[in-house]
């Protein structure tokens, strides 16, 4: 069966703050050496996807710049991978909705002759085989499937897409911006249709205002019972990054050697731009005790507890602790850092404090000279 | 089939059997031995033709030729995955009246004639497999064209007591060469030989095809090609090089070329101010976790490692594991080695794929005495404890 793939590269955007002021969502750093879009992208080439649909409204210039020509994921960028820019430009900011984000990919589901559509976020960050997703929803005969996590609701958070499930896996609840208990999974927000059934309901709904496909499509349609919905279960780490404050524990959790080892696993790599940056070296006094680090740094000073990106260097007698720093940024020698989140290409001149919370991370933008 | 026409190809010669490397060329060809953490040998010849912007470079291969394929595959981590040109591994094939191996250096090139003239170019650039430096080609392109030399050497100045090591180019004032010695005992000069030429291809045929029919000839450049087009007459240059430049033909030289990368002002800086990269395949592997037991210094660690032990001075490249406890000094460590907790490697050299387990000692040196690299060859396992001697090969 032929599956192609759609990501959704904007969502969340206006959660994110500085992070997302110049890109978007889906090329947010994460994890010393890769973007958002990574994971989802080399999880569909890891499944065998190969036609996907990238769609993109604003901000979308450094994530053609990471993708390039997508040889790295061994796609195609033009045979297999489009990005598909909006449809129509009758108005500005973010797409209110999936469905209305989907409008633009319509010429696309239509020429494809591919049998399923999985449509994913860039955000919820894990390593999952689509083609048992797929086998599931098949032997379901199901409408939709939703993979879903089960122990992230805490009665606490309010979650986008909360589902209940009875004592045999079938759906029993479904609810939207829910602050669900315990016993709810949690959706990551990615889903497998038909993709005829797709299109249908694109044109259908849009024309009538519904541009939402959780609340507008999935909620109403499911508790009508015009809609057989069902729920992959998925057991692996899932990190959702849907807060600054999401992103900053979930980067510190790659520190956890149970989080890397599910994330990252040999046979289904997760594929990322290629720097050619040379090895990190380490002089005689650098250290960086849990610490997450990638290629061509230079690490002369201290670092602990940080997610260190590539090509930074860390001067004699600097101090970072607790913090992000991306690729580029430059701690002058003396200066100390903690609970920070420093965009790329920061430099932090020699001598300088800076202090966030762990609560509350500072974040320093692109390029900024403290 | 004709292409467009190339002002210069460049020949890489990959052939040799590197057996001065021992172990660690048994399944490996040379230029595809692992160096500096995250490259192999040939990355640097290679990415300096890209870097030089040559297109087109054909890679002479008989030894062990698999992991060399696969590895250059389509080009494409160096760009050179062209449809007119780029790079192509070329292994001796049977024709159909004979078939053999090559015999020499310029037999390789030889056997070679027609992949060369599809493309009709002015010059051909002849370089080796096992040197690790940054060189700008098109600068030593343009010195030859410039000269209208017919045959152009790329030479450096050595000391003069280890001349004797080198072929000498003798030269005039100008850079022309009257004189070319093969590792003489009373050396005239300092200018070594560094194994890169450039030929124009219309004289470089004519002397291939004479040298071909002489069956006392051995087929090399430096004993014979070189040494004949000099004595008919022809124009050869000498062309200076400075910069870092290291033959990696021997276990103690690659030693030494991997130790040159480390330190704040190393003597060989890879990424350099000019930034021209160095290329290699990447493995799709995720950042380096260090360990709060960890402990560095002074050492280069490429992605991909999970260190929680010690490591001083050492070179660790992509995907190896480094346990609690285990101490790695002097030391360079291929990818995806695991080193278990508590094993101690001093001065050695630990090939790809290697398993160190727990307490094993391999290598050691004391201040002052004469250093004996250990060598442990790819995807050998060291049991629990063992002890592997200082200069010990495995």
């Amino acid at each position: 069966m032929d599956t192609m793939g759609i990501i959704f590269s904007n969502i969340y955007d206006n959660n994110m703050g500085e992070l997302t002021k110049e890109r978007t969502s889906a090329s947010i750093p994460f994890g010393s050496r890769y973007r958002q879009i990574d994971f989802i992208l080399s999880n569909m080439a890891n499944s065998s996807i190969r036609n996907i649909g990238i769609i993109t409204k604003y901000n979308y210039q450094s994530l053609m710049d990471h993708l390039g020509s997508c040889e790295e994921w061994d796609l195609s960028l033009g045979d297999g991978v489009r990005f598909l820019p909006p449809y129509a430009t009758g108005h500005t900011g973010a797409y209110r909705g999936k469905l209305e984000a989907l409008q633009t990919a319509l010429p696309v589901l239509q020429r494809s002759d591919a049998d399923y559509v999985v449509l994913a976020d860039t955000t919820v960050l894990c390593a999952i085989d689509f083609s048992l997703v797929l086998d599931e929803h098949v032997a379901s005969g199901c409408d939709v499937t939703v993979v879903a996590k089960a122990g992230r609701a805490d009665g606490k958070k309010k979650h986008q897409l909360a589902l209940k499930l009875d004592d045999d896996g079938k759906v029993c609840d479904m609810a939207v911006d829910y602050i669900a208990p315990e016993d709810y999974l949690v959706g990551m927000s990615m889903f497998i249709m038909s993709r005829k059934k797709l299109i249908e309901v694109i044109r259908e709904m849009t024309p009538h205002g519904k541009y939402h496909f959780e609340r507008d499509f999935l909620l109403p349609q499911y508790h009508e019972g015009k809609l057989k919905v069902n729920v992959y279960s998925f057991h692996n780490v899932a990190l959702f990054n849907e807060s600054v404050e999401e992103y900053y524990e979930n980067n510190m959790r790659l520190l956890s050697e149970d989080v890397r080892h599910s994330l990252f696993r040999s046979e289904v790599p997760i594929y990322t731009k290629v720097r050619d940056a040379i090895p990190t070296l380490f002089g005689q006094n650098g250290q960086a005790p849990n610490c997450l680090l990638a290629d061509g740094s230079h690490i002369f000073g201290f670092a602990e507890n940080s997610v260190i990106f590539r090509e930074v260097d860390i001067d004699e007698g600097a101090e970072v602790r607790d913090s992000i720093v991306m690729q580029g940024s430059r701690i002058g020698a003396g200066a100390k850092i903690r609970y920070a989140i420093l965009d790329k290409n920061v430099i932090i001149k020699p001598g300088t404090n800076l202090l966030g919370s762990p609560n509350h991370p500072l974040v320093i933008s692109k390029g900024a000279v403290i | 089939m004709q292409f467009q026409k190339k002002r210069c190809v460049a020949m890489l010669l990959a052939g040799g059997q590197g057996s001065r490397l021992m172990v660690l060329t048994e399944n490996t060809a040379k230029p595809a031995v692992p160096f500096g953490g995250k490259y192999r040998i040939i990355d640097f010849p290679l990415s300096n033709c890209v870097n030089s912007k040559i297109d087109t470079v054909g890679i002479l291969t008989q030894y062990q030729p698999l992991e060399l394929n696969e590895y250059i595959g389509n080009g494409q981590p160096w760009g050179l995955n062209s449809s007119h040109g780029g790079v192509q591994v070329l292994p001796p094939y049977a024709k159909s009246k004979n078939s053999e191996w090559y015999k020499g250096t310029a037999n390789a090139i030889y056997q070679n004639i027609p992949f060369i003239d599809r493309y009709r170019p002015d010059n051909v650039l002849i370089l080796s497999g096992d040197h690790i430096y940054k060189m700008d080609y098109a600068k030593m392109i343009r010195f030859h064209e410039q000269n209208d030399s017919d045959c152009t050497i790329a030479v450096r100045d050595v000391p003069l007591k280890e001349a004797s090591r080198f072929g000498i180019m003798n030269t005039r004032a100008d850079g022309s060469i009257y004189e070319f010695e093969e590792k003489p005992k009373h050396p005239k000069s300092t200018n070594a030989s560094m194994g890169i030429y450039v030929f124009k291809w219309s004289v470089l045929k004519k002397f291939l095809e004479d040298d071909e029919a002489d069956p006392k000839s051995e087929n090399d450049f430096g004993k014979n090609v070189i040494p004949a087009i000099l004595n008919a007459g022809h124009k050869l240059y000498a062309y200076q090089f400075e910069g870092y430049w290291k033959d990696v033909g021997t276990i103690s030289s690659l030693w030494e070329a991997n130790m040159d990368l480390l330190g704040k002002h190393p003597q060989f800086d890879i990424y350099g101010k000019t930034g021209n990269k160095i290329y290699a395949r990447n493995t799709a592997k995720p950042a380096t976790f260090v360990a709060k037991s960890a402990e560095l210094h002074e050492s280069f660690i490429s992605e991909g490692c999970e260190v929680y032990g010690m490591v001083d001075h050492s070179v660790v490249s992509t995907g190896c594991v480094i346990g609690k406890g285990a101490e790695v000094t002097d030391s360079v460590i291929m990818p995806d080695v695991v080193i278990e907790n508590g094993a101690v490697i001093r001065s050695a050299i630990i090939a790809e794929g290697c398993h160190i387990k727990a307490g094993a000692r391999i290598g050691d040196y004391h201040e002052g005495e004469e250093r004996r690299i250990a060598v442990v060859g790819k995807d050998k396992t060291i049991a629990e404890g063992e002890v592997i001697e200082a200069g010990a090969v495995i």
